[in-house]
């Protein structure tokens, strides 16, 4: 920093942007979900209230409550999991793309970046087609958290691709031919050498991926056909709101964004530590 | 282990390729291959090392066809230009790794690292991470990292390319003195034939991807067998299209040799370079230490007469087998003057 702005005016500029875009948002939904109101005194200060609700038990049992213990529980695992399958084919599909030369790889190119222009809506509609009760393929997933699954899949693919990608191609190859030369045949290679060059950047890919799914909402609420066993958090908050039940629905949106940030948090930092030791 | 390429070829398009190489790499010496950049010199160690296999010929270690052999089983100690470190790994991981592939036990592993680390001296550094490493001890542990696996011959790709002058130095005298003691065929690649020289026993010239000589240094040094070693391996001048050593012209008194003028002197330090204008227009130098110049000095614009000195060195020769070995050519282009003793 300090370019064209200067150091000073240039961080009051990123600040004051950061508050308005991500901070405020954030505050807001968290003291609404603890049941804090805040409002401005004649004066343009802030005040702080705190209404009758506003205890921390208060918001325990709004969030512990079984629906929504349910659907945080079902948005963490499942996005884990998605998470995880598209870290292995995100390396997988990556090694293709950056090694091998094949007709219709430009091609390919295109199809894993499609779930990132495809709106989420038109995705879940594209789902419940194809895995509905008039499924083509007589699969049915609605309401199954399979159908969920696929869903997160789809949308969460370029993120696990493109984090790891860049960082393959920029790959020394040369490591690769030493550990060849030293006798290790190419799966020794691959996870002893090249396997642990890429795990920052899998790791990227894998809290992208992560917070992608706890927040989707588009390309599953359809699938998710309405049952209380498939309500993912997102899900439940929207009907939450729908029944004008703000304070629980903030109360969720909360402990879903706590948990996000601690899971990124321990990704980010347990990254860092293994990149410092690689570059330094 | 001695090393044989048979008509070797290998094309990539333009440039880094090599065409029909025919060399043998003597047992237990310290080869040099020499040559300009896009010469093929890095693909000829690669293709040693197995990293590419040839379009056509055979390349043998002693008697062992290993043309297609992939590079897991040739058991060849390959040092990168960039040293290519496993960079998480700490040292000593990175010197144990191709013993650990060989599934050798826990404390044979513990003990070879030790021996190695003690040999380029990175016995401190074994927990430490590539990162943590300067330029030439990283060179130094790709060295220890190749030889823990007793090489049955080391490649060494442009060992000292990336280092200051001063490591670079150092670790030439240092990988001269590792090469006597322990007697490893090595070949390594450089593009300086400064270093080549001083480093190697037996030097192979390429150019354009083809062989131009194979031999020891002071072979090639005082008979090339092309106008290309000439002035590849050392100082050269032109005196009537003959390219010649500047340091073998000799001045002698007016009448006498090609007459020429003084046109500048120069002094760098233990060296003086003199340049002269011949008769036909065309410039050159020669090459005197400071006690040949005080012995018989000259001044800028002195009409002298040049002639070349009772050659130690051919001139060049007629293109000859690429080893050169069979050749001392006699004087067939010593068309400038007839040799005469100072």
């Amino acid at each position: 920093m300090g370019g064209a702005l200067g150091v000073a005016s240039g961080s009051a500029l990123l600040m004051s942007y950061l508050s308005l875009i991500v901070l405020i948002p954030i505050a807001a939904i968290a003291a609404r979900g603890l049941g804090v109101t805040v409002h401005t005194n004649g004066w343009g200060m802030a005040v702080w209230h705190w209404s009758a609700s506003s205890d921390f038990s208060g918001f325990w049992s709004n969030v512990t409550q079984s629906d929504s213990a349910h659907a945080i529980w079902l948005s963490l695992w499942l996005s884990l999991s998605v998470a995880a399958v598209n870290a292995v084919f995100g390396v997988v599909i990556a090694m293709v793309l950056v090694r091998d030369s094949f007709a219709g790889k430009r091609l390919l190119e295109g199809v894993i970046d499609l779930p990132f222009a495809l709106p989420t809506i038109v995705a879940g509609v594209v789902f419940v087609y194809l895995y509905g009760g008039s499924s083509p393929v007589h699969v049915n997933l609605i309401g199954t958290w399979m159908g969920l699954l696929v869903a997160l899949l789809f949308v969460t693919l370029p993120f696990s691709v493109r984090a790891v990608q860049p960082v393959l191609e920029s790959l020394d190859s040369n490591a690769e031919d030493a550990s060849r030369s030293l006798g290790a045949g190419g799966f020794r290679t691959f996870a002893s050498v090249v396997l642990p060059s890429l795990l920052p950047a899998i790791l990227t890919g894998f809290g992208l991926a992560f917070a992608r799914a706890v927040g989707e909402f588009g390309s599953i609420t359809l699938i998710a056909g309405g049952q209380q066993t498939t309500t993912t958090a997102s899900n439940l908050i929207f009907n939450l709101f729908a029944g004008q039940n703000y304070t629980r629905a903030a109360a969720v949106s909360v402990a879903l964004l706590v948990l996000s940030l601690l899971l990124l948090a321990s990704i980010g930092v347990t990254s860092s530590r293994i990149q410092r030791r690689l570059s330094l | 282990m001695s090393i044989s390429l048979e008509k070797v070829t290998k094309r990539f398009g333009v440039t880094f390729g090599v065409e029909d190489v025919t060399t043998l790499i003597p047992s237990g010496s310290l080869t040099a291959i020499l040559g300009p950049s896009g010469a093929g010199k890095s693909t000829l160690l690669r293709l040693i090392g197995g990293l590419v296999t040839p379009d056509a010929g055979r390349i043998l270690i002693d008697d062992d066809d290993v043309t297609f052999l992939d590079p897991r089983h040739r058991n060849i100690g390959f040092c990168f230009q960039n040293y290519a470190p496993f960079r998480h790994m700490t040292v000593a991981k990175n010197v144990a790794y191709g013993l650990k592939v060989r599934h050798r036990p826990r404390a044979e592993i513990a003990d070879r690292v030790a021996e190695m680390l003690e040999l380029v001296r990175l016995s401190d550094f074994a927990s430490r991470y590539p990162a943590q490493l300067s330029g030439g001890e990283m060179q130094r542990m790709a060295l220890a990292r190749a030889l823990a696996i007793a090489p049955r011959v080391l490649l060494l790709d442009e060992p000292f390319g990336a280092l200051d002058a001063q490591v670079r130095a150092e670790l030439r005298t240092w990988i001269k003195e590792l090469h006597d003691r322990i007697h490893v065929t090595t070949v390594l690649v450089t593009h300086d034939q400064n270093e080549a020289m001083e480093v190697a026993d037996s030097l192979i010239v390429l150019n354009e991807g083809r062989v131009e000589q194979a031999g020891s240094p002071t072979d090639l040094y005082d008979h090339p067998a092309s106008e290309f070693v000439l002035q590849f391996l050392g100082p050269s001048t032109t005196i009537d299209g003959v390219a010649l050593r500047p340091h073998d012209l000799v001045i002698v008194p007016t009448g006498e040799g090609t007459p020429a003028t003084v046109t500048e002197i120069s002094t760098l330090g233990f060296e003086i370079r003199i340049a002269i204008l011949l008769g036909s227009g065309e410039t050159a130098w020669i090459q005197q230490s400071r006690a040949e110049f005080d012995a018989q000095p000259v001044t800028i614009g002195q009409s002298i007469g040049i002639t070349r000195r009772d050659a130690t060195v051919s001139p060049v020769g007629t293109r000859l087998d690429p080893r050169g070995a069979a050749d001392r050519a006699p004087d067939s282009a010593a068309a400038l003057t007839q040799p005469t003793t100072p």
